[in-house]
């Protein structure tokens, strides 16, 4: 047989699979500056798997939204995410694995480097088994479990194995240098995660897709659907002489042709001397026979080649015009590190415009040219002490953190300037992050243990309703809380857009004495009360 | 032995090799400030941007070595030809002892059509009801903010 004819066509493919890891990641500037899409459309997810915490990322990852609503079910019962998979599911099957997953084409373009090859065998089949165990501990069972049963948040697959998680996630957020204190908090699980990728990566390597193949439970799902999805590859039964030759040239752990173990990559299509098999989308066929026995008619072919060619100028259409929008149009698209010259540092612009104008927030790493004038700063009220700063404003431990106001859950307004002569510590959480909820209490502790200090807890604007909801059944009293806005909002200005939990500490002056994205435990929190206590610079 | 064995041989070793540098350099910084923490120094940071950059100084030229290697090896065609080879283990295709080939349903099969449009209408409703209840904004909420733990930074 020819060589091209027993060849797959790997062009096409691959430049799908290329524009597919483009589209998700088409948020650019998120690399540039290193922070994440914050916009609506994250409430959407893509087919394929990929990190919503990758800087390039505009839509979630299924599974991780999966995990997300299962920890939650308890309150919220998980038909949105559900739903969204069963559509792409009974839409894709597992050709979204074949053609639209970024992490697949990572593992075939690894599978490139020429080395000795791993074939299928009984042993790689039973393996191929495992990604069902996966998904029924690390995102049915944990999430469940620590979620409902003991309201813990733990994504299971996300915190224990995820390479798309170190890859793209936490490798894309420690790449920018904006991003410096995210390295403090790395530890055993980050540790135990790049191992797991490496080992991943390097089994890529010398066997096809093994992460597809034996771990990835989000392929499992969709290998529930392969058989009767509207997309997938199909067998003629009229002109199948049940050869095997398909299965047999086939990568994937396939028995037959469309298992739930089939990507529909459509190598077989090519493979086939009887032309039996096709790529369709219900009576559409995407790729058919195109040479020997039962070859597809010349116009045909013609035909769906023209067809192809118009659905590609379509995509890329799409593509620039979501390239263009996320990066240059779209306002949520990266928050700033920090706020222009002129920024509004306050949740009150009519009533405070005067002292608005007091707070402007410079460049990060303000240099001392750059800084606010001390005669600005409102002088503290407190034992007659003078706890007026000097230093430049910024977030940087050493400067002194600009002004801002924001209206508490309380009802009260909360004015940074009013707590000169206290230490002050800002915690910006999540309910959706465990660190940052198992950290809370903490907080209050603290709080009871020194009353005089002020402590500042923000939450993200997105899960306001669930915030509000997880704060009235704690019933803590001694911290503020207050909720991040959307249009004016104290996260990107506080340098905290990008990761929680983060805390800020001031001393009395308001100079920041501590600034990491890193949980505390109360031990730690003493010792930074203290030191906050004592620095001056 | 054949230069092409010798060549995928080198491309193993090296790929090997630098995954056991990368997987190792992590170890020695999480075991080194492991035993900081220990010590007392509950502020230690075990990754810092220089700590790691200097773990990864001494991989890149391999990184560089093998990339150049890699290049060459796909530009020239040299691959594990074996890996094309179609695998005849009977048990891995069907029933002991013979290739029962199943064809797959047919998108005109009758109860494909009504299990593909059930579904298709479930999933319809549940998204649905998922708006209504609040899932869509949890989706949002989770996407919107990077949770630490769960990308593995902490």
């Amino acid at each position: 047989m020819d060589k091209k004819e027993t060849m797959p066509r790997p062009g096409t493919r691959r430049l799908v699979q290329l524009y597919a890891a483009l589209l998700y990641n088409a948020n650019i500037r998120g690399f540039v500056d290193g922070h994440i899409y914050t916009g609506n459309l994250k409430a959407a997810c893509v087919p394929g798997f990929n990190c919503y915490s990758c800087p390039g990322a505009i839509a979630s990852c299924p599974l991780g939204s999966l995990q997300n609503a299962l920890n939650a079910a308890g309150h919220t019962a998980p038909w949105y995410v559900l739903g969204i998979l069963a559509l792409f599911g009974v839409i894709l099957g597992r050709t979204i694995c074949g053609w639209i997953c970024p992490l697949g084409l990572i593992q075939e373009l690894l599978h490139r480097i020429p080395t000795p090859k791993l074939r299928k065998s009984r042993f790689t089949r039973a393996m191929s088994y495992l990604k069902y165990g996966f998904l029924a501990v690390f995102v049915i069972a944990i999430p469940l479990w620590y979620g409902v049963g003991k309201g813990i948040i733990l994504p299971g697959f996300c915190k224990y194995i995820c390479p798309a998680g170190t890859l793209e996630g936490a490798v894309g957020i420690l790449q920018h240098p904006a991003n410096s204190t995210s390295f403090y908090q790395l530890g055993e699980i980050f540790t135990r995660k790049w191992v797991i990728m490496v080992v991943i990566g390097l089994a890529c390597v010398f066997c096809y897709r093994s992460f597809c193949r034996f771990v990835c439970p989000l392929g499992a799902i969709y290998g529930f659907f392969n058989r009767f999805a509207l997309t997938g590859v199909r067998v003629n039964k009229d002109r199948c002489n049940g050869c095997g030759l398909c299965a047999m040239q086939c990568q994937m752990d396939v028995r037959h042709v469309g298992d739930h173990e089939c990507i529909s990559c459509g190598k077989c299509i090519g493979s086939c001397a009887q032309g039996a098999i096709s790529l369709q989308c219900g009576r559409i066929t995407l790729k058919g026979p195109e040479t020997g026995k039962n070859a597809d008619p010349e116009p045909v072919v013609r035909k769906r080649k023209q067809a192809g060619r118009i659905a590609w100028g379509i995509a890329l259409a799409v593509l620039v015009f979501a390239v263009v929008w996320f990066n240059f149009l779209e306002p949520a698209a990266s928050q700033p590190v920090s706020g222009p010259e002129d920024a509004v540092v306050t949740q009150e612009p009519a009533a405070e415009a005067e002292h608005a104008e007091t707070t402007a927030v410079p460049e990060q790493g303000a240099t001392e040219e750059g800084a606010q004038d001390p005669a600005q700063t409102t002088p503290a009220e407190t034992a007659g002490e003078d706890f007026t700063s000097n230093r430049p404003v910024g977030t940087e431990i050493g400067c002194q953190l600009p002004d801002f106001s924001t209206d508490l859950l309380s009802g009260e307004t909360f004015r940074l300037s009013d707590f000169r002569g206290r230490v002050v510590i800002i915690n910006f959480w999540g309910t959706t992050c465990a660190p940052c909820v198992e950290e809370l209490p903490y907080y209050e502790q603290l709080k009871q243990n020194h009353p005089e200090m002020e402590i500042l807890a923000i939450h993200n604007r997105a899960g306001a309703k669930k915030a509000q909801a997880f704060l009235e059944d704690k019933g803590w009293d001694r911290l503020d809380f207050a909720l991040d806005s959307k249009e004016k909002g104290l996260l990107p200005l506080l340098n905290a857009a990008d990761a929680m939990p983060q805390t800020i500490i001031l001393n009395p002056h308001g100079e920041v004495t501590y600034n990491a994205q890193a949980p505390l435990t109360l031990e730690k929190l003493e010792v930074l009360y203290q030191q906050a206590l004592e620095t001056t610079f | 032995m054949k230069r092409k064995t010798v060549y995928l041989l080198v491309q193993s070793l090296l790929c090997a090799l630098l995954a056991e540098l990368l997987a190792a350099g992590a170890l020695r910084l999480y075991l080194d400030g492991a035993a900081r923490q220990a010590e007392g120094d509950m502020f230690y940071y075990m990754f810092t941007r220089e700590r790691v950059t200097q773990q990864l100084q001494p991989v890149l030229p391999l990184i560089l070595v093998a990339l150049g290697l890699t290049a060459g090896g796909v530009m020239l065609g040299i691959r594990d030809e074996r890996a094309d080879l179609p695998v005849r283990d009977m048990h891995l295709l069907g029933e002991k002892g013979s290739i029962r080939m199943r064809a797959v349903p047919q998108a005109s099969d009758r109860r494909t059509v009504v299990l593909r449009t059930v579904v298709l209408v479930v999933a319809g409703i549940l998204i649905v009801a998922g708006i209504l209840n609040g899932g869509l904004e949890d989706v949002l909420a989770k996407g919107a903010a990077i949770c630490t733990e769960c990308v593995g930074l902490g």
